[in-house]
């Protein structure tokens, strides 16, 4: 299933919906490698009773998984990994584009100066390239 | 040796056994769980609880002896009758597991002031551990089969049966009490013969896919160790359906046989079955309890990785022994005190299971009451 163990774990303080929460540790072990494409995610049902949850928290968690390209729902074979596209797609990167200038003019505003925002997207695409993003648990 | 001094015998080593299987409780539940309270791994091993568990350990091995001195004042009192030694055993059996509740009350309440505040974190273990329903599946075949086969036999043989059937046999297997032929009479054994296989073949097929819960951060040897038990306890429980299926479905064809003329009571088999169910399940507890503490705890080690999941949530247990949570998809849950599983009673199937399973048996034990019956030997 995983190429190494992965912990996925719910805060109930934490910031973010549980669905939220379920989702991103997902995705941080796909870009981590931890979870290669191919790999097959637990069932619905049997994280939602690992964690205590509803079936639908799961559900939707792999939705939005899926909207954002890390996965493919099966209907027999369950949720898959799947591998990162092998050349862009205009259709594809256009929004993403849009909504990485946002987060980058919200930094601006919030201070952070161009160099400060240079440094960040650089340690931030080191960490992409090594995959070795903070927040990913592993065991 | 006299059968009455045989039986009384029999009945201490039964409280024997059961009183152990009490005692031993507290040892052999999880770390950090202390009588159906969550206190986290490191106030378990202090001093506030080894003193709760010490004051449970001294007064249940005080009820044991009491009861053990009552049974026996009780059998020897009157005419030591099988019936009376009988009654002294399981009564004194009885106030042994009232007292065992009534102590685990107190000890709750004081566990609870050692209780972790605030929500635990939940965690699922993303790893393919092996998990096999074959043999809950097969017991749910074998005690289908002999139910089927049992209440076949009772309902091809009903017309052919006399007015009157037996519907009580004595140690001997020797029919003692006989009822006028009728539904009930007759049909209520194989239909228990399937519903008690079946519901106990069920039971092991939802134990092999109880909740699972895991300390976080101890590379998976918890959730390692907890399927490794949740496998053997619904193993255990297959085999326990399949034992009280076979038991019953030949209570019930030698009881249509002997309402026929066919046999004249039971067969030795039925009192050797019922033998090796009562040590299978005794013997098959105290394993479980042993070889591996509740929910796979000898297997774990002396861990101080938190445990997560429902285990942990003290907000969603009552009185530490019922799990209620309704988000919680789960059917069965382990327990926080005590070997096995539990039912999540915030899961309307699982507590519409339980309502049926109390239904039949109210049913069975409320229409053998009103049945009207007459003693006497074979006819």
């Amino acid at each position: 299933m995983a190429s190494e163990d992965l912990t996925i774990v719910l805060e109930r303080n934490a910031e973010g919906a549980a669905y939220e929460q379920i989702a991103a540790q997902i995705r941080d072990a796909i870009v981590a490698g931890t979870l290669e494409p191919g790999a097959v995610l637990p069932g619905v049902r049997g994280l939602a009773s690992d964690l205590g949850i509803n079936f639908n928290t799961v559900a939707r968690a792999y939705r939005l998984l899926e909207e954002q390209g890390f996965v493919r729902i099966r209907d027999r074979s369950g949720v898959e990994v799947v591998r990162p596209a092998s050349r862009p797609s205009p259709v594809q990167s256009a929004p993403l584009e849009r909504e990485l200038w946002q987060v980058l003019t919200r930094l601006r505003q919030a201070g952070v100066t161009i160099p400060d925002l240079r440094r960040l997207v650089d340690s931030q695409l080191g960490a992409l390239d090594g995959g070795s993003r903070p927040g990913v648990k592993s065991s | 040796m006299n059968p009455t001094v045989l039986l009384l015998v029999i009945l201490a080593v039964q409280s024997l056994v059961v009183g152990g299987l009490l005692l031993i409780q507290p040892y052999v539940t999880r770390r950090g769980l202390l009588f159906g309270v969550y206190v986290g791994e490191e106030a378990w091993d202090g001093p506030e609880a080894r003193a709760i568990t010490t004051a449970w350990t001294r007064g249940l091995v005080t009820a044991l002896v009491v009861s053990l001195v009552l049974a026996v004042a009780v059998a020897f009192a009157g005419d030591a009758s099988p019936a009376r030694v009988t009654l002294a055993g399981v009564g004194s059996l009885l106030l042994l597991v009232l007292y065992s509740y009534v102590a685990y009350l107190g000890a709750y309440r004081k566990a609870r002031h050692l209780a972790v505040v605030g929500a635990p974190a939940a965690a699922s273990l993303v790893r393919d551990l092996p998990h096999s329903l074959a043999v809950p599946l097969t017991a749910l075949v074998v005690a289908t089969c002999v139910g089927v086969a049992a209440v076949a036999y009772a309902a091809l043989h009903y017309a052919q049966m006399p007015a009157e059937v037996p519907t009580h046999f004595g140690f001997s297997g020797a029919p003692d009490a006989w009822s006028p032929r009728s539904f009930g009479a007759v049909m209520m054994l194989p239909m228990g013969a399937l519903f008690m296989g079946v519901s106990l073949a069920l039971i092991a097929c939802l134990t092999a896919r109880a909740k699972r819960a895991i300390r976080v951060g101890d590379a998976g040897v918890s959730l390692a160790a907890q399927v490794r038990f949740r496998n053997a306890m619904a193993t255990f429980l297959g085999g326990v359906a399949v034992l009280v299926s076979l038991m019953m479905g030949l209570m019930s064809v030698f009881s249509v046989r002997t309402a026929m003329g066919l046999a004249s009571g039971m067969p030795a088999a039925v009192m050797v079955l019922t033998l090796v169910l009562l040590v299978y399940a005794l013997g098959g507890s105290i394993y479980l309890a042993v070889r591996f503490g509740q929910g796979g705890s000898k297997l774990e080690g002396r861990t101080s990785a938190p445990l997560s999941n429902g285990l942990a949530d003290n907000a969603h247990w009552v009185l530490g022994m019922f799990y209620v949570n309704r988000d919680d998809p789960s059917f069965m849950v382990e327990k926080r005190f005590g070997i096995g599983y539990t039912l999540n009673f915030g899961n309307p199937k699982a507590v519409a299971l339980l309502v049926v399973f109390l239904a039949f048996i109210l049913y069975t034990v409320v229409s053998g009451l009103m049945m009207p019956q007459t003693s006497g030997p074979a006819r």
